[in-house]
């Protein structure tokens, strides 16, 4: 065991509901938190949980949240001893996990160097290789010549993907079928790679039909211990974006999951990785499982985890980073089955357009089996400047069905009034007979689009326009009766003039 | 007994609903050559118990502008809801079709990240105008008729806000 003093006061470099996740666990620990927020975030739920709060900059994250050097002052103006990054903004960021480390500061973290080792596509691949983990088949390196490229293609058997070396994000990725559109096809990967990140350097890996996406979760300590924390299903996504992940998966089986979870603590390993880390592995129809990338920080689909195992990933973190051993391999138990669903502040019914807005009134789920883990509340206006997750709500239950169920019970229960969410799409995902079944890959959103736009009910058209006419005549009336009320002491104030001028003219009269 | 028009998808159906009151809180509503006996328990914001006949339900509304958004067990039912005066208006004023000049508006606050046609250009119903970012994400604003762009009100790198106009088209 290290002889490090623990941590008392811990920075959170982010926003949203994982700076609150984060949150939650430090309170329980009595370690004391500091928030960091732009100028659209003054009123963040975050900001209002924590101990301290510090403005770092404006709304855009390029000048607050992924403003390395203001949030290291923060740290120091606070001081914090250490400084918990989240997922996304700095979180993989080796040169922001350097420079807190040369202020003396604790980043809740692997070290610098396993970051760099898993940033670079091609260099990760490589090292991946040689320690014995299988990898897409493909290229080692990128191919410059255009015939050395097709005979490589050739060799390896169509449909083929050509990917940027420097790339990511589907740019200068193309999907080959056959030797005759390969020559096309290599100049736009080409010039494609070349317009967004400035290098043509293009490698070729095999395609994988129907690949689902299958992650590990790992954990390190500093003493060397490395384990492997069960997987993740990550297959339902829409535009690369993951929005239901379950754990276990409808596919592994327990070979499989062993055999998955030595191939991850092995990638763990050539990095010299510790804390927590994600190795996302692709899974062929024929279940051969490849390295896809790893993943150098706290995932946002880590509760899944969470639930099957009963661990607090974010207080392992926590406990890693003072010092101190992690569980052993055996001591992890996985029960019953756990699902998650993103909220987004988006609308279906316009092509998933963003829905960035006032959150009028919020109720969300609770009952057996239920986590809701958000970062808004009422009256928070969702701003258009950040990811537009407002939160995740899982499920677990003794079984994958009742684990359907449940989470579907909940999204039905969860209401958000003044900006649209996608709660009604994520039913409809959790409700599909593929993924019912558990057949279902990473096309699923695309295969069933049609199918996952699911109408209203229409036997209940009736009570809505019932609904609907009852509240807009109880307004009309109620202004009505309002106006009356108002017209009727107009008319007794009136009244009571004529009386008095009577009374005068009468006692004129009188005179 | 007031009568209300509700207009469903985007204006394409009309439906007229009776309301007459029966006691505090009690309705009698007709509605497609029924009548319904509805007890409405008003609760906090937009939320309501409706008690119809002897079925239960508790029903969301979400209003926002004209919009009305009734969410009901597992389902939302947009539609906007007008009384008969407000529907002849309405129906003098021809908001209901995209005939004359059409604007363009930001549905939501953003940053104007393309400019996709000029003033001039020919477009199609459909075709996007304007490319608006927001929460990471670029979304085309379309025309919703075939016809010719008039204006364009924005530059590229623009910030807007939700409902600002951007371009009109004839």
């Amino acid at each position: 065991m290290s002889g490090r003093k623990p941590i008392r006061k811990v920075l959170v470099a982010n926003r949203g509901e994982i700076a609150v996740r984060v949150m939650r666990t430090c309170r329980e620990m009595g370690i004391r938190t500091v928030a960091v927020y732009s100028d659209a975030d003054r009123g963040a739920l975050h900001v209002r949980m924590a101990d301290e709060a510090v403005r770092i900059g404006p709304s855009p994250s390029r000048e607050s949240y992924l403003a390395g050097e203001r949030v290291l002052a923060a740290a120091r103006q606070t001081g914090a001893d250490a400084i918990h990054p989240g997922y996304g903004f700095l979180s993989e960021r080796p040169d922001f996990n350097r420079a807190c480390r040369d202020a003396g500061m604790v980043f809740i973290g692997p070290r610098p160097e396993s970051q760099e080792a898993m940033g670079v596509k091609t260099s990760a691949r490589k090292r991946m290789s040689a320690a014995g983990v299988p990898i897409v088949p493909g290229s080692e390196g990128p191919i410059s010549e255009e015939k050395e490229a097709r005979a490589y293609a050739d060799g390896i058997g169509y449909p083929v993907m050509l990917k940027a070396a420097a790339g990511g994000g589907g740019k200068g990725m193309k999907k080959c079928e056959r030797t005759e559109d390969f020559p096309a096809l290599w100049q736009t990967a080409r010039r494609e790679s070349l317009s967004a990140f400035g290098d043509d350097r293009v490698y070729i890996e095999k395609f994988l039909e129907k690949p689902r996406h299958v992650e590990i979760q790992v954990f390190a300590d500093e003493g060397g211990n490395t384990i492997w924390v069960g997987e993740r299903e990550c297959s339902v996504q829409r535009r690369h974006q993951k929005i239901v992940e379950e754990s276990p998966s409808a596919i592994v089986d327990e070979g499989m999951r062993q055999a998955m979870g030595r191939v991850a603590v092995n990638a763990a390993r050539a990095v010299q990785y510790v804390g927590a880390g994600t190795v996302e592995l692709l899974v062929d129809a024929q279940r051969n499982f490849y390295f896809l990338e790893m993943n150098t920080r706290l995932q946002v689909e880590h509760p899944v985890t969470e639930m099957v195992t009963g661990l607090d990933l974010v207080r392992m973190q926590i406990e890693v980073a003072e010092g101190k051993p992690i569980l052993k391999q055996e001591e992890i138990v996985c029960r019953g089955h756990a699902i998650e669903a993103r909220v987004y502040a988006e609308d279906p019914a316009r092509n998933f357009m963003p829905a960035p807005g006032k959150i009028t009134y919020l109720r969300v789920p609770g009952g057996p089996g239920i986590r809701d883990d958000s970062g808004v509340y009422t009256g928070w206006v969702v701003p258009p400047f950040y990811d537009p997750m407002i939160s995740k709500v899982l499920a677990w239950a003794p079984t994958r069905p009742q684990a359907i169920d449940r989470l579907m019970r909940a999204l039905g229960d969860y209401h958000v009034h003044g900006i649209a969410t996608n709660t009604h799409y994520l039913r409809a995902v959790l409700d599909h007979p593929a993924f019912r079944s558990g057949e279902y890959d990473t096309g699923f959103c695309g295969t069933f689009e049609k199918a996952l736009q699911v109408p209203p009910d229409r036997a209940l058209e009736h009570v809505a326009l019932i609904a609907a006419a009852v509240m807009a005549f109880k307004r009309d009336h109620d202004r009505a009766e309002e106006f009356a009320a108002r017209a009727g002491i107009a008319q007794a104030s009136r009244s009571s003039w004529a009386r008095q001028g009577r009374m005068r003219a009468m006692r004129g009269g009188w005179r | 007994m007031s009568t209300y028009v509700a207009l469903l998808d985007g204006g394409r159906r009309e439906q007229s609903i009776g309301v007459r009151v029966l006691g505090p809180g009690v309705y009698e509503v007709t509605l497609g050559g029924q009548t319904h006996r509805v007890d409405a328990f008003v609760h906090d914001y937009g939320t309501v118990s409706l008690v119809v006949d002897s079925a239960s339900y508790s029903v969301q509304l979400d209003e926002r502008r004209s919009e009305l958004k009734v969410h009901l067990r597992d389902s939302v039912f947009p539609m906007e809801i007008l009384d008969e005066k407000r529907l002849r208006m309405r129906r003098a004023a021809g908001k209901f079709t995209v005939e004359g000049k059409q604007t363009l508006t930001s549905p939501m606050p953003g940053k104007v990240v393309k400019v996709l046609k000029r003033p001039g250009d020919e477009v199609a119903a459909g075709d996007g105008v304007v490319v608006v970012e927001a929460m990471k994400m670029e979304n085309d604003i379309r025309s919703p008729k075939a016809g010719k762009v008039v204006e364009v009100l924005v530059q590229e790198g623009q910030a807007v806000e939700g409902g600002a106009t951007l371009a009109t088209v004839e």
